[in-house]
């Protein structure tokens, strides 16, 4: 009740608020970045109460308080606060990295291997061949045929297979969950970023040799392109994991801030470089985390996770008000088959990967961490939306129907399976975490 | 974006050789500053190297109106009503004379100076001298606190003095926030213009409003992390109203903080979630605020000196008045004043915002008014108050004091 009151009063409060002033020296800017916290927090709180994870809480404030139904955080805001989801996703992926220990990558990755490429393999393939059925009734196939079907069809595949390492750091986060399927999952969600780069570059590459895009934004993506952005964010990763770990070595003050500067720094000389962020900042993360002594490892994760936590309030927030719900309104019959399949290919080929990797049976469950789909699924979708000026923008739609769908189901599901598979720190009459100390906080 | 990677390289690694280079300086010569961040914002601004371009400075406002907020939560933190009833009297009497004296004289003298030296109508003069009159009120705290943690409270001098630079935080903060909504236009879009009265009563009410709601907002929670998320929230949705409806996101934070300090039962969790970020956040704060620096045209630089010599005679002259009216003369010493010459971050928050303004006349003026103050005096502030210590220890009590020292330098050193 008393979160309920909250809300009404910010909402008032910003009612009261919003006609009187200007929009100045990015004013309007921290006023809505103020306001995303508070109220995504406090819709956050109410989801704990109703059993679904925080995450689902903060997307749904963003619906609510977004352009689709309240408009309290306006389209024009949500560009102004842009930076923030880029930094969010700087900082994710740094943390993702930092959680990688070089023994349980040896330990774990034939299994994180045999299971990403069954689940892969198999969505890719299903996606592909459900979209060259529906054929004509999706917007983007309408009028092709043969070939140029086929390869807008894999193209939509390669997109569609993508997860979500944003959603698992969060709720793993949340839930202090640390075991088997908690490390597996992200192990899975932290690879299949990389291959699911690669994958898309070539599909995009052998589509536009199908289908040459005209008057369209066709700069390359050539196979040295995708060759340096993939390698080149490993070498840049390095230095900066290394810069870090020198740091932390020889100065070690004002993490908090210094935290922040990583983050951005990184993001920044990704985008300069032009080399995959995601890749970069991880591997940053990485070089860190196993370079550098336990406690100053340790010391640079908890200033970054504490300085972090705003950022991924606002980040889920703000991924909840760009959902359009007049798209998903549109186009939803179609969405139905789509995420059905998509949904049963993750559920058979995480237990053919399990049983291919001889993976104990509760890792069955990890396929229920794969289903969420966030930043870089729509950062793929606007790759093809500017190779294809109207056929991408119709698969654009449909696709960020797709992921809005998966956004809200994908965290109720995860935390779902952690729940099963006895995970979750703290739940009562639960075991503990297999690896407390290893546990994202 | 090349200027933001060229901005974060820059900051760090200027924040590292400024951070090595002062806590020697402090070791050596009893320097507490804040001031090398300034410089090197100016250095890295528009004005002298231009690594900055100002389309950057511009969009990084929001970080320097964030710590305007954050300074004034802090501030307001600090105003807890059953500590504050607990300070004689006459500390407060002779603390707000000071600070009201000063307020007092140099905003006449500089209106009057505006006024007959440049092209402005007498309101403009008169705004004007008042901002610059609330910046010069504003003192440097960080060399008190310093020689207040070796000395503890033995001293009346210390005392008076930490009373003191907190009153004129207050009353700074106050006279630019009734400023700013003396001076607020009503946007066309709101039907009925509102008077200045009701503009600041809603800069006091953000700041009420938005403590009463973070109260409401984390209960009995003592967690610190979960209570910096909050109260992040709250604070910057506070100074964004404040600063999004042109008003002053510093008064809007103190009551803010005031509010927090007053009715929460976790107080000193909320200050370790507020003190998490101060040193970023104020760091940040004063590079971008030496960058967003334009030097005036070359006619104010004799308004700057004039203000910047007002300043001083206000502060000894006001503070030695303030004591002898209150029979505090004997305690506290002729020039127990020289102890509130430094001049702090405040001044520059004070004077920042005031440019942030859209609708006052010479900001530029009165911004760099501050910051030519800050640069002379803040570096100074320990060096005034331990020199006041000095005579202080051998007063007529008698009872030699420790010498403060070496005590001093080691607490400077930590501070630095």
């Amino acid at each position: 009740m008393r979160r309920l009151v909250i809300l009404a009063l910010l909402f008032g409060a910003m009612q009261l608020v919003l006609p009187l002033g200007a929009s100045a020296h990015g004013s309007q800017w921290l006023l809505t970045f103020g306001f995303l916290i508070l109220a995504a927090y406090s819709v956050g709180e109410l989801a704990v109460l109703v059993r679904l994870p925080k995450i689902t809480g903060y997307l749904a404030a963003g619906v609510l308080f977004g352009p689709s139904v309240f408009n309290t955080v306006t389209v024009d805001a949500i560009g102004e606060l842009r930076p923030v989801s880029s930094l969010a996703i700087a900082l994710i992926a740094y943390l993702a990295g930092a959680e990688l220990r070089w023994d349980e990558v040896r330990r774990r990755g034939v299994t994180i291997a045999k299971i990403l490429t069954a689940e892969l393999v198999l969505g890719f393939i299903a996606i592909s061949a459900t979209l060259v059925l529906l054929g004509d009734r999706l917007p983007f196939l309408e009028g092709t045929s043969g070939a140029s079907r086929l390869a807008f069809a894999v193209l939509f595949g390669a997109i569609a297979v993508v997860h979500s390492p944003a959603v698992v750091m969060a709720l793993l986060s949340e839930t202090r969950a640390g075991g088997p399927i908690a490390r597996t999952t992200l192990g899975v969600v932290l690879v299949s970023d990389v291959v699911v780069v690669v994958l898309f570059s070539a599909v995009l590459a052998i589509t536009r040799a199908v289908v040459p895009p005209t008057g369209a934004n066709v700069a390359g993506l050539s196979l040295a392109s995708i060759v340096w952005e993939l390698a080149g964010a490993v070498f840049v990763g390095a230095l900066l994991g290394g810069a870090v770990a020198l740091y932390l070595r020889f100065v070690k003050h004002e993490l908090v801030l210094f935290a922040i500067v990583v983050a951005f720094f990184g993001m920044v000389i990704a985008q300069l470089t032009h080399v995959e962020t995601l890749l970069a900042l991880l591997t940053a993360g990485f070089v860190t985390e196993n370079f550098s002594r336990h406690e100053d490892g340790e010391a640079i994760r908890h200033a970054m996770e504490r300085s972090a936590a705003p950022v991924f309030v606002v980040f889920f927030a703000l991924a909840g008000a760009e959902m359009g719900l007049r798209q998903v309104a549109l186009v939803w019959p179609l969405l139905i088959p789509i995420i059905a399949v998509r949904t049963a290919s993750l559920w058979a080929g995480t237990r053919v990967g399990v049983r291919w990797a001889s993976a104990p049976r509760e890792a069955r469950d990890v396929w229920m961490g794969l289903v969420p789909q966030a930043g870089v699924a729509i950062g793929l979708a606007a790759a093809v939306g500017q190779a294809y000026p109207v056929r991408g923008a119709q698969m654009r739609t449909l696709f960020l129907a797709v992921v809005a769908i998966n956004q809200v189901i994908g965290p109720i599901l995860f935390r779902l399976a952690l729940n099963r598979g006895g995970e979750i720190a703290g739940a009562a009459g639960e075991p503990t975490p297999v690896q407390p100390h290893r546990a994202i906080r | 974006m090349r200027d933001s990677l060229i901005l974060v390289l820059v900051v760090a690694a200027s924040y590292l050789a400024a951070r090595v280079a002062f806590e020697w300086l402090a070791r050596r010569f009893v320097i507490v500053s804040g001031a090398e961040y300034l410089l090197l914002g100016i250095l890295l601004g528009p004005q002298l190297s231009g690594i900055l371009s100002r389309e950057t400075v511009e969009s990084f406002a929001p970080i320097a109106t964030l710590g305007l907020g954050w300074m004034g939560a802090l501030i307001g933190a600090q105003l807890v009503l059953h500590r504050l009833v607990r300070i004689p009297a006459v500390l407060y009497r002779v603390a707000l004379v000071e600070s009201l004296l000063t307020l007092a004289f140099v905003a006449a003298l500089l209106a009057a100076a505006l006024f007959l030296g440049f092209d402005v109508t007498r309101g403009e003069a008169i705004v004007a001298g008042t901002a610059l009159g609330a910046v010069a009120v504003a003192s440097a705290s960080a060399g008190v606190a310093v020689v207040a943690r070796q000395l503890g409270r033995r001293s009346p001098v210390v005392r008076q003095l930490e009373v003191s630079t907190a009153a004129n935080a207050l009353v700074a903060v106050v006279t630019s926030g009734i400023l700013f909504a003396l001076v607020h236009r009503t946007p066309p879009s709101v039907g009925r213009p509102l008077t200045a009265t009701e503009w600041a009563v809603v800069t006091i009410a953000i700041g009420v409003v938005g403590g009463t709601l973070f109260h409401l907002f984390v209960g009995e929670e003592r967690k610190v992390d979960r209570l910096f998320v909050s109260l992040g929230g709250a604070v910057i949705l506070v100074s964004g109203a404040a600063t999004y409806l042109r008003l002053s996101p510093l008064l809007a934070a103190v009551c803010f903080g005031a509010v927090l300090a007053n009715t929460t039962r976790n107080r000193a969790e909320i200050v370790a979630a507020l003190d998490r970020v101060e040193r970023p956040l104020y760091f940040a704060l004063l590079v971008l605020a030496g960058a967003a620096w334009r030097p005036s045209v070359r006619a104010w630089t004799l308004v700057v000196l004039l203000f910047l010599c007002t300043r001083v005679a206000a502060k000894l002259g006001g503070a030695r008045l303030a004591a002898r009216w209150n029979g505090m003369l004997p305690t506290l010493g002729d020039d127990w004043g020289r102890g509130l010459l430094g001049q702090g971050g405040l001044a520059i928050a004070v004077a920042l915002s005031y440019l942030y303004q859209d609708e006052v006349p010479l900001p530029n003026l009165v911004f760099t008014a501050a910051v030519a103050s800050v640069l002379l005096t803040d570096v100074l502030s320990a060096r005034f108050v331990r020199s006041l210590l000095r005579v202080d220890l051998l007063t007529p009590d008698g009872a030699a004091r420790h010498e403060p020292n070496d005590a001093v330098r080691g607490a400077a050193a930590s501070e630095g």
